[in-house]
């Protein structure tokens, strides 16, 4: 079922997501080591869904939700708490796909 | 690891390392440092080792969670006063609620704001020196700022114990202001306050490094003097003597006063029972006033006898 696509232009349009705290200067160093990790990340995450793991899948994605933030990414923050609710809510795993997916992009436009 | 710097140590008992991480970055600009603890289990063995000033809890840890971390730290007597912020993914009312039932300080939901974050932590700790600070004067005698007798009765237990595992002498002397109530009736309470005041002050003054003073009520003061014999506690005290003597009080210039105490020591290697300990330390007392005050008397066993001179 097709829906309206109601996101933010910014996140829409596949363009580079950005840290609110890039000009943090206590945290400009750790928000580089976290981009640079979220690929590894995201392969993980991946894994255990493919693996049907959701216990592991919910802990994984319920520590992105509470770092993300952190970080300066509240969307990811916010895209990792969705997955963790559609594990809570025993979704099929074509809803949890779609949460993936959206995660997913969104880590992988993430820069400092 | 604890050095004489006088750091405020946090423990982020927390199982995600970018919160470790976190934190630690927000902290030090606080000038707080943060330690962490990947598990309850890890988390409880350091607060143990080397308590921190306050905790950060995570409810979603493996293994043992939040909430058992949280009743294992209040259940226990060395840690139940350490403040605790619960620091967790789960915005759950019934949550907030168990943890700050539970004994929780605050409860701060992840993704935190950390400026937020840190203002409750300078909550947590403000509010916590002022409850030392409470707990401190509820065993300080308000007058004199010595020790109240609630803090003798623990003192007195560390003492013996201090005493019994090292072999070494201790003597307990009770002290009593002679003829106080006349100082009061004749020159006011006020009056009587300056003199126990400046009695405190003498044995403040008078009493040696590991000596403690207790003011036990009314014009009654113990001294617990450790690793000192009877025979050794009387220099001590006759010194005491002296010092109130010679005080030309403000309020009665022509009248001075004096003291009388009793003193006995625990016996060689411990041999009394505290019971009979502090009984023959209260009869020696007895005895001063009752051979006319203004003296020192001591109990060596069942025998009272003056101080030799």
């Amino acid at each position: 079922m097709h829906q309206p696509d109601t996101r933010p232009h910014a996140l829409r349009n596949g363009g580079e997501l950005r840290s609110t705290l890039a000009d943090d200067p206590d945290m400009r160093e750790l928000v580089g080591q976290f981009v640079e990790s979220l690929g590894k990340r995201v392969t993980l995450l991946e894994s255990l869904l493919l693996g049907g793991e959701t216990a592991e899948l919910r802990r994984a994605a319920h520590q992105l939700k509470g770092a993300g933030g952190g970080y300066g990414f509240d969307p990811i923050s916010a895209a990792a708490g969705a997955l963790e609710r559609s594990v809570d809510a025993g979704a099929s795993h074509e809803e949890l796909r779609a949460s993936m997916d959206e995660l997913a992009s969104l880590c992988r436009r993430a820069s400092v | 690891m604890s050095g004489s710097a006088p750091v405020t140590r946090v423990l982020a008992i927390d199982d995600s390392e970018d919160i470790h991480a976190i934190l630690r970055a927000r902290l030090e600009r606080e000038g707080l440092v943060l330690e962490s603890a990947a598990s309850g289990a890890e988390g409880l063995a350091a607060v143990l080792a080397d308590p921190p000033a306050l905790i950060l809890l995570d409810l979603g840890l493996p293994g043992m969670d939040g909430f058992e971390v949280l009743r294992h730290l209040k259940d226990n007597d060395r840690t139940h006063s350490i403040p605790v912020i619960v620091l967790s993914g789960s915005d759950d009312a019934k949550d907030k609620v168990r943890g700050l039932d539970m004994g929780a300080v605050d409860y701060v939901c992840k993704p935190f704001d950390h400026y937020e974050l840190s203002a409750r932590l300078r909550v947590a700790l403000r509010t916590q020196r002022l409850l030392e600070m409470l707990a401190r004067r509820a065993q300080i005698d308000g007058l004199t700022g010595l020790w109240n007798r609630e803090h003798f009765d623990a003192r007195l237990a560390d003492a013996l114990a201090t005493s019994a595992r090292h072999g070494a002498p201790l003597a307990l002397a009770y002290g009593d202001l002679d003829h106080f109530k006349s100082v009061n009736d004749t020159y006011g309470h006020s009056a009587g306050d300056a003199v126990l005041e400046g009695f405190a002050d003498i044995l403040l003054g008078e009493l040696r490094e590991a000596d403690v003073a207790f003011r036990l009520g009314g014009e009654e003061f113990a001294l617990l003097l450790p690793d000192t014999t009877v025979e050794e506690s009387i220099a001590v005290l006759e010194r005491i003597r002296a010092s109130l003597a010679g005080v030309c009080w403000p309020r009665h210039p022509d009248r001075a006063i004096t003291c009388s105490f009793g003193v006995a020591d625990r016996g060689v290697g411990g041999s009394w029972e505290p019971s009979a300990w502090m009984e023959a330390a209260d009869k020696a007392l007895y005895a001063a006033k009752n051979a006319g005050r203004d003296r020192v008397m001591i109990a060596h066993g069942e025998e009272i006898e003056p101080a030799p001179c």
